[in-house]
């Protein structure tokens, strides 16, 4: 199996997500999910080059603009103004968080070979293998992490898989649903951050597996 | 084009207004524009709601057909009672509370009763899901009204589990899509309508993928068990106007995003798995919560728990393809469920506490609460005269119809246990003595003016509407 360049960039796209595993410095994390969208957002400009559609570089534009330039940066001043850098993780160890999402991305292969293969998407099958792999990575992050910013990335790198399965699988989403989805994901994480505010200032801490308060 | 600018005009005024006209005027401008909401939804919508015309296109990417219609008109009463009754609510914490936060609570209103209206409208899977994701967004300051530790955990939970949950739909979504291109050899659809009349051209891996997704994903937002974690805590943490809507309004839009996504399954040659997959987690999800109802401790989280079983009942109806079933479970369970969660709210506020054990001797300190209490049980529980009890009934006859006895069987227990439960917990706080330190702010009977309004509609429901259908199963 030989690799195009292209193939190449998604792979990297995965392999700074799996990397976000790797580490519980959230600052670090954040420079991580902003690259990582910055590769996405090249993926995107290059199917706009070779699918001929110059709308594609406008949402790659826009995607940089949002999600590797204001959310990291957004994300990272509420953590300076809220503190808590580092995360001790949860119920899987962090030192065993990031093999399990290799073995996943090993999983996602088999499951894309699986899957009915697409007549009209870019990528194919590798494509397929690494957006899945995104999802897994994101789901990961949310159920392996304790502070409650990195709940946030984690749904952050969800949604950035399916946004890579929505480019490479099918010809692209019209664009104003693209921009209403960006939209959409942009107020949930400034809601997050104010409520990331009331969380500290209520409970003094931001760790969300002590938030246990309400049950029956 | 026009309709839609004229649906969202009011709603937008609202949300607008309530942050800028004067303090004194948002209590009584907003809930009567509200009303006027109504009155213009009923007038848009009239050609599709008197059946002269299946559908009314507003654009390529909305249109609305009768069923839609009616639940736009019946989400709006939702916020519409709701708000009307919220100045009684406030008026026993007005001292406390700031004018900014309440002015912030009428503001995300508006906007949910907008974002709700849309999701009824959408015809483009994309914006269906944009519509409900904006739902989540919107209706967060709600939850968050209080302030305190358990309404920002509440929130939170809620914002993100939804979320999630919402992701997953968006990916059901794109799957969807994926697989109208196949088919279509080029140019995908995420038209819904266009894609129900070439649904027998998907393809249908893709499909069934997809609309697993999607069910999974909009059934967190309803309430499915065991996604369902998050509800109870929002539903009792929010104020009991804002419960009121999320309960009455917000299950229905979720649930209604499946219903139109099943719809092209159904139109599809392949409708076996899916929908079973529908009817099954709507029979699971009646029982698990029927007998969670059973083990409560807190007032509010009990009729969160008897959504959740309504939602239940009301995915066994959209499992079996039945737009109008579901609507009528939809409103009856709406209607019932705004009332009560109206007065439990009186009642939560007037003794100081919402813990079930805490409660009791409602009648005897407040006859008309009592009174509403009992009714609103006894209707929620689906037991004659009220609208509940014929919706109930069609769907388990309709169930036992085309052979899905074992679903008609597990409804029926759901039903019981939770009939039992509801009438124990109810009974225990309307009976006894009279609490001492129970206070009511205000008048008892002008904040009883919307549950009893609800409770004659519920009553009326049932008598007007049970013959005919009583008439037809016959």
């Amino acid at each position: 199996m030989s690799l195009s360049s292209f193939d190449l960039l998604l792979s990297a796209i995965a392999i700074t997500a799996i990397m976000m595993l790797g580490t519980t410095n959230i600052g670090t994390n954040l420079r991580l999910y902003a690259l990582h969208s910055l590769l996405i957002a090249a993926a995107t400009a290059w199917l706009g080059q070779t699918r001929h559609e110059p709308a594609l570089f406008l949402v790659a534009a826009i995607f940089a603009l949002v999600k590797a330039g204001f959310v990291p940066w957004f994300l990272n001043s509420i953590i300076r103004q809220v503190g808590g850098h580092s995360d001790s993780g949860a119920f899987i160890p962090t030192a065993l968080s990031m093999p399990v999402g290799i073995a996943l991305l090993g999983a996602n292969n088999v499951l894309a070979q699986r899957l009915p293969t697409v007549i009209n998407g870019d990528g194919g099958n590798i494509g397929e293998t690494f957006a899945l792999s995104l999802i897994t990575t994101g789901m990961l992050l949310m159920l392996t992490r304790n502070i409650a910013v990195n709940q946030v990335i984690g749904f952050l790198v969800i949604e950035n898989g399916i946004y890579l399965f929505s480019q490479t699988q099918t010809q692209g989403m019209p664009m104003a649903l693209e921009m209403g989805i960006l939209l959409d994901l942009l107020v949930a994480v400034m809601i997050a951050g104010i409520l990331l505010f009331r969380i500290k200032k209520n409970f003094e801490h931001i760790d969300i597996s002590k938030l246990t308060e309400l049950k029956d | 084009m026009t309709s839609l600018l004229l649906i969202a005009a009011l709603p937008l005024l609202l949300a607008l207004g309530a942050m800028l006209m004067p303090f004194r005027w948002v209590r009584w401008a907003v809930p009567i524009l509200a009303w006027l909401q109504l009155l213009v939804l009923a007038w848009l919508t009239w050609p599709v709601l008197s059946q002269s015309q299946p559908l009314l296109r507003l654009t390529a990417d909305f249109c609305v057909d009768r069923l839609a219609a009616l639940f736009m008109l019946l989400t709006t009463c939702v916020v519409a009672s709701s708000l009307t009754h919220a100045p009684y609510y406030f008026q026993a914490e007005m001292h406390q509370l700031d004018q900014r936060h309440v002015r912030i609570f009428y503001a995300a209103s508006s906007l949910f009763l907008l974002t709700m209206t849309t999701v009824f409208a959408c015809d483009n899977m994309g914006a269906l899901w944009i519509a409900v994701e904006m739902t989540t967004l919107v209706s967060s300051p709600l939850v968050y009204f209080d302030r305190t530790k358990n309404a920002v955990e509440a929130t939170w939970k809620y914002l993100i589990i939804c979320s999630v949950g919402i992701a997953f739909a968006l990916l059901g979504t794109t799957l969807i899509f994926a697989s109208s291109q196949q088919a279509l050899a080029g140019s995908g659809s995420m038209q819904i309508t266009d894609l129900m009349r070439r649904a027998s051209t998907l393809q249908y891996q893709w499909l069934h993928l997809g609309v697993i997704f999607c069910i999974l994903g909009y059934g967190t937002k309803a309430g499915i068990f065991p996604l369902h974690n998050w509800l109870p805590d929002a539903h009792s943490e929010a104020p009991a106007p804002a419960s009121a809507m999320l309960s009455g309004g917000l299950l229905n839009c979720a649930l209604f995003a499946i219903f139109r996504i099943t719809q092209i399954v159904v139109a599809s040659d392949h409708r076996g798995l899916t929908i079973d997959i529908v009817i099954a987690m709507g029979a699971v999800t009646a029982i698990a919560a029927s007998l969670m109802l059973l083990r409560q401790h807190s007032f509010k989280r009990m009729w969160a728990y008897s959504s959740i079983e309504n939602v239940g009942i009301m995915l066994v109806a959209i499992g079996m393809g039945s737009g109008m079933l579901f609507f009528l479970q939809a409103a009856n369970h709406s209607i019932a469920k705004v009332a009560l969660f109206l007065v439990s709210g009186n009642v939560v506020q007037a003794s100081g506490t919402k813990r079930l054990n805490a409660l009791h001797g409602v009648l005897a300190s407040s006859p008309v609460w009592g009174i509403l209490l009992a009714l609103g049980a006894l209707s929620i529980t689906g037991a004659p005269p009220f609208g509940m009890f014929v919706s109930e009934l069609a769907i388990l006859v309709a169930a036992t119809n085309p052979g899905y006895w074992p679903v008609a069987v597990a409804l029926l227990t759901a039903l019981s246990i939770s009939f039992v439960a509801i009438s124990l917990h109810v009974g225990r706080v309307v009976c006894g003595a009279a609490k001492p330190g129970f206070a009511s702010t205000g008048s008892q009977l002008a904040s009883s003016l919307m549950p009893g309004l609800l409770m004659l509609c519920s009553l009326l429901l049932g008598l007007l509407i049970g013959p005919q259908v009583l008439g037809y199963l016959r």
